[in-house]
């Protein structure tokens, strides 16, 4: 069999490969070269990015890896939406890796975080379920090891509970990719043999169950209820950046990979009968996330914890345009998933420039009293993070992405779960304004002392803020991309 | 119009926080008076804005003042200029040390300001449920930053319940605008009527039923008003004048903008309900008024009552009832931005405004704010020859001779008369109360001036321009209606 092959397309996925071996043959050569291996980590991930960006400009097909025609089934796309979550994906581990602070980060550090970047580059653009399996593997398992890799036990029992998780999400994910080629007798994500499948009612069932399982193993990653044990856990134990990772990276990465599970789902859902078992797995993943991750959210004090809940709700938003099961709603959940990802950067990168090196202790929302007065950059753009999420002016970008979200769930006919979505909208403010107003309030004596290296969060920050203004003033540079 | 005020409150809020509370306060009132001229500029001269902002959405930056919203427009550039020259006579940074800075209070005043200025011009549905958003933080910062001092809970409790409660209608407005938007195909508030005349009964029924139940919220209707008693009364007094005066004709304006004009036989058939709803809003407000002891509250709930009235207008659905409601709004805007700058420097004054404890009276301490007391309650009772009137009663001659209906909305009408009754009743309390209050005895008379000082210098201007403003909308209300009547005509010929 012979492939038709572009390199040029692979480029986002194999500059970090590259670079992860270029880090591994250096250190084997000047070990005591310490800079080597952060700046050669950061060149790699810039490059990658800079390589999908014709992906976000181009209107032709970018297929590659194509087997020959007629039968031709292409294993990788780059297009402009695989291309924007591919950029996004790249820049959140880049902005890890600044707040993993250069001089801490060591050379597994970096090997992990390119090897999780490029897992998550190969899984948006995949279109066969080998490539798409192993890219979605490559994506976690490296987050499982940074986890674990500080020597604390909390640590360890975060990077436990992770890995249990991505067993089960594992095999969930195998036993659906096994399903699918059953129902469909075809090993990739294709509207057509889909279609073809559902026109029998015995494949139709099959091909249903096979999707069900795969979203409910992508809901481990996603961290959407009933799947989200995991992520309170995890983020409050492991470093910080690395929750950082988790909420948004590696969240890039698992919408990709949903978004290309619903690819094939267009070609059948106006078909007799629908895809009903999709919708109303996708329906209740939403609505139970929304709800049970913002009432969640509402009682946490440590902020850690109040930002993993918020993960949890927040994954309800994204997931909720996909139950259109429309172009639009695929859009939509890719310009929602980058919002949260740079806010949720923003948010992580302030509370690690508050709290330092040292942040498992103290992380109170008490702690962040008079924040604003005390520490104006770190405070305003963690108010400004905040607003995103609630979706509150200014911070206008959070309130279009919400707007963006609704708009395919509505056109769909789905005004049910936008009701719902209102609901959780309104808790979700009342989440955010609780911390904003603690932001606001007069300092007291007993604040944290100010970390002494914070250079690199502060930039992380700042950086994100800027993007959340930017966008804010002209939302067309996000919306505009994907489509 | 927007630019100034919204670029130099976000300056203030941000950058200039270090500002000295002087130099905020020029630079804020130069900011306010060259927003307010440049809306009276933009009302007559009626330039349009039309450019593309998120082509993927269909949402274009479309700012056009017509009829309808010219007289709010410069309400709101009026009652901007005012409430910025109140921070010489109040000072609410300099009350306590825990509040922020003048620059973040006078920056949010005028964020509030360019918000309802924007929402007001703008002619595209999405972009105004964004600029009815942008009002909601800088008002939540006035009041739980700048609010009452006396206690922090219920700045907390008045702020929280404020901005969940505008949150919840403005997001179930959202998702009504996209159910519009999607199924009419254009965003377009000048284009939308006509698209949407396709529409089922059905759905029009429907999208109206969203809209209005998250617009309601805003007004606020019976009963979802319980959150404006608590954010007026902990809110400065330059807050509670912006709330009354400003944001809650955001929900009317919208009312009018949204169901009424686009989908009005699904507006049509919720009127009775809203026009139910209306008049309990206009008893209940009355008879709390005839009990409450906080006159800062009294006067919220009066709102309640005068909202009503503008409620029952619109439920009415016929060109005199939205006349009615038009100038019921703008009448109310006035009046309660008076009555709450009196009760708001009384409040200042005495600490409280309780009405069972005995105080001198007001018309021989200070016979200023007694006068302008005693203007803005006649104002409020609705006496001929003062704003009020022309709401009121217009409002019930609409619904005495309504589109359709008849009977509901002549009950209605009869028992909003009443209610007319009780506002009279609570006004004369309020008046007996605090206007001819206690003898002030011969020797003790200095004291009680000295404690009630008479409104001097700008607030004494402000009352003045407000108290004019009242007196002119009430002996020529064709100011008021002659700008408005061909837009209302189109509006409810259009929609037919």
């Amino acid at each position: 069999m012979t492939l038709e092959l572009e390199w040029g397309l692979l480029l986002p996925a194999l500059i970090p490969v590259v670079a992860m071996l270029l880090v591994l043959v250096v250190d084997a050569i000047a070990p005591r070269a310490r800079l080597a291996a952060p700046v050669i980590g950061a060149l790699g991930l810039a490059g990658g990015a800079v390589a999908s960006l014709p992906g976000v400009l181009a209107s032709d097909p970018r297929l590659t890896l194509c087997t020959p025609a007629p039968e031709g089934r292409c294993m990788w796309d780059g297009n402009p939406l695989a291309s924007t979550l591919q950029i996004a994906a790249l820049l959140a581990t880049l902005a890890v890796l600044a707040l993993v602070s250069v001089r801490r980060a060591g050379v597994i550090d970096v090997v992990m975080l390119l090897a999780s970047a490029s897992g998550a580059v190969a899984v948006v653009a995949a279109r066969d379920l080998g490539t798409w399996l192993v890219a979605l593997e490559l994506a976690t398992l490296p987050v499982i090891a940074l986890v674990a890799w500080r020597d604390r036990r909390a640590a360890a029992h975060g990077a436990l509970t992770l890995l249990t998780t991505s067993v089960v999400s594992f095999g969930l994910l195998v036993l659906g990719a096994a399903l699918w080629v059953t129902a469909t007798g075809d090993p990739t994500f294709t509207g057509e043999s889909l279609a073809t499948a559902w026109a029998v009612p015995e494949r139709r069932a099959l091909a249903g169950l096979a999707t069900v399982v795969l979203i409910a193993g992508l809901a481990f990653k996603l961290s959407a209820v009933p799947f989200h044990a995991w992520t309170p856990t995890t983020l409050t134990a492991g470093p910080l950046p690395i929750s950082a990772l988790l909420a948004s990276a590696s969240k890039l990465a698992a919408v990709g990979a949903l978004v290309v599970v619903l690819l094939p789902y267009e070609s059948v859902v106006g078909a007799r009968p629908g895809p009903h078992v999709v919708v109303a797995t996708l329906v209740i993943l939403t609505v139970a996330s929304m709800l049970v991750g913002t009432v969640m959210a509402l009682r946490q004090t440590e902020v850690v914890r109040l930002l993993a809940w918020s993960t949890v709700a927040q994954a309800g938003w994204i997931v909720l345009p996909l139950t259109a099961l429309s172009v639009a709603g695929r859009q939509a959940a890719a310009v929602y998933a980058v919002v949260y990802a740079v806010a949720s950067l923003v948010a992580f990168a302030a509370v690690r420039a508050i709290h330092g090196w040292r942040v498992e202790d103290g992380r109170e929302l008490t702690a962040y009293q008079g924040l604003l007065r005390r520490d104006p950059v770190a405070g305003g753009t963690l108010a400004l993070a905040l607003l995103v999420l609630a979706g509150l002016p200014p911070g206008v970008i959070g309130l279009v992405a919400k707007v963006v979200a609704l708009r395919p769930a509505i056109s769909a006919g789905l005004w049910p779960v936008a009701v719902v979505a209102v609901v959780a909208a309104v808790l979700g403010i009342a989440v955010y304004v609780r911390w904003f107003a603690v932001l606001f309030g007069e300092p007291d004596g007993d604040a944290p002392a100010r970390p002494r290296s914070r250079r690199a969060s502060v930039g992380v920050a700042v950086l994100g803020a800027a993007v959340l203004v930017v966008t804010s003033v002209f939302p067309q540079l996000l919306v505009g991309l994907v489509s | 119009m927007l630019l100034v005020p919204g670029a130099v409150g976000i300056w203030l809020v941000t950058g200039g926080r270090t500002l000295a509370a002087s130099a905020a306060r020029s630079v804020a009132l130069a900011a306010a008076v060259i927003g307010g001229v440049a809306a009276v500029a933009a009302t007559v001269a009626r330039p349009v804005i039309d450019r593309a902002w998120i082509p993927d959405l269909g949402v274009r930056w479309h700012f056009e003042v017509d009829g309808i919203s010219a007289p709010l427009v410069i309400l709101t550039a009026v009652i901007g200029v005012l409430v910025v020259a109140h921070a010489w006579a109040e000072q609410p940074w300099a009350e306590s040390p825990q509040s922020g800075s003048a620059a973040t209070y006078l920056g949010s005043l005028l964020l509030v300001e360019a918000g309802a200025l924007a929402a007001f011009a703008a002619r595209d549905a999405v972009l105004f449920f964004l600029a009815f958003e942008v009002v909601l933080v800088p008002m939540w910062v006035l009041i739980s930053r700048f609010g009452d001092k006396h206690s922090a809970s219920a700045r907390a409790d008045a702020s929280a319940r404020f901005i969940l409660y505008t949150a919840v209608g403005s997001t179930l407005m959202l998702v009504g605008i996209l159910l519009l938007v999607f199924q009419a195909g254009t965003a377009d508030l000048d284009d939308l009527p006509a698209a949407a005349a396709g529409l089922s009964l059905g759905q029009q029924t429907l999208i109206a039923t969203v809209l209005t139940v998250g617009l309601a919220v805003k007004v606020p209707v019976f009963p979802l008003h319980t959150w404006l008693p608590a954010a007026h009364t902990t809110a400065p007094t330059a807050g509670s004048v912006l709330l009354a005066a400003v944001l809650l004709k955001l929900g009317t304006y919208g009312l009018v903008r949204l169901p009424m004009a686009n989908v009005p036989d699904g507006f049509a058939r919720i009127a009775p309900v809203l026009a139910i709803a209306g008049v309990i809003g206009i008893l209940w407000g009355g008879l709390i008024c005839l009990v409450e002891r906080d006159l800062k509250r009294l006067i919220a709930f009066s709102s309640v009552a005068h909202m009503g009235f503008v409620v029952l207008g619109l439920a009415s659905g016929s060109e005199t009832g939205l006349q009615a409601a038009l100038i019921g709004n703008i009448a109310h805007g006035v009046i309660s931005a008076l009555l709450f700058v009196i009760v708001g420097g009384l409040k200042h004054r005495w600490g409280s405004v309780d009405l069972s404890v005995v105080r001198p009276a007001l018309r021989e301490v200070s016979p200023r704010l007694g006068f302008a007391l005693i203007l803005g309650l006649a104002a409020a009772l609705g006496l001929p020859g003062l704003a009020g009137f022309w709401g009121e009663f217009v409002a019930l001659v609409a619904a005495w001779d309504p589109a359709q209906h008849t009977g509901i909305l002549r009950t209605c009408a009869i028992i909003a008369a009443v209610g007319a009754a009780l506002a009279a009743a609570y006004t004369l309390r309020v008046a007996r109360i605090v206007w001819v209050g206690d003898e002030v005895p011969a020797e003790s008379a200095d004291a009680a001036v000295q404690q009630t000082p008479d409104a001097r210098s700008v607030e004494f201007a402000v009352l003045a321009v407000l108290g004019a403003a009242v007196v002119a909308i009430g002996i020529a209300p064709s100011l008021v209606f002659s700008v408005t009547a061909d837009a209302v005509t189109t509006l409810i010929g259009g929609g037919r």
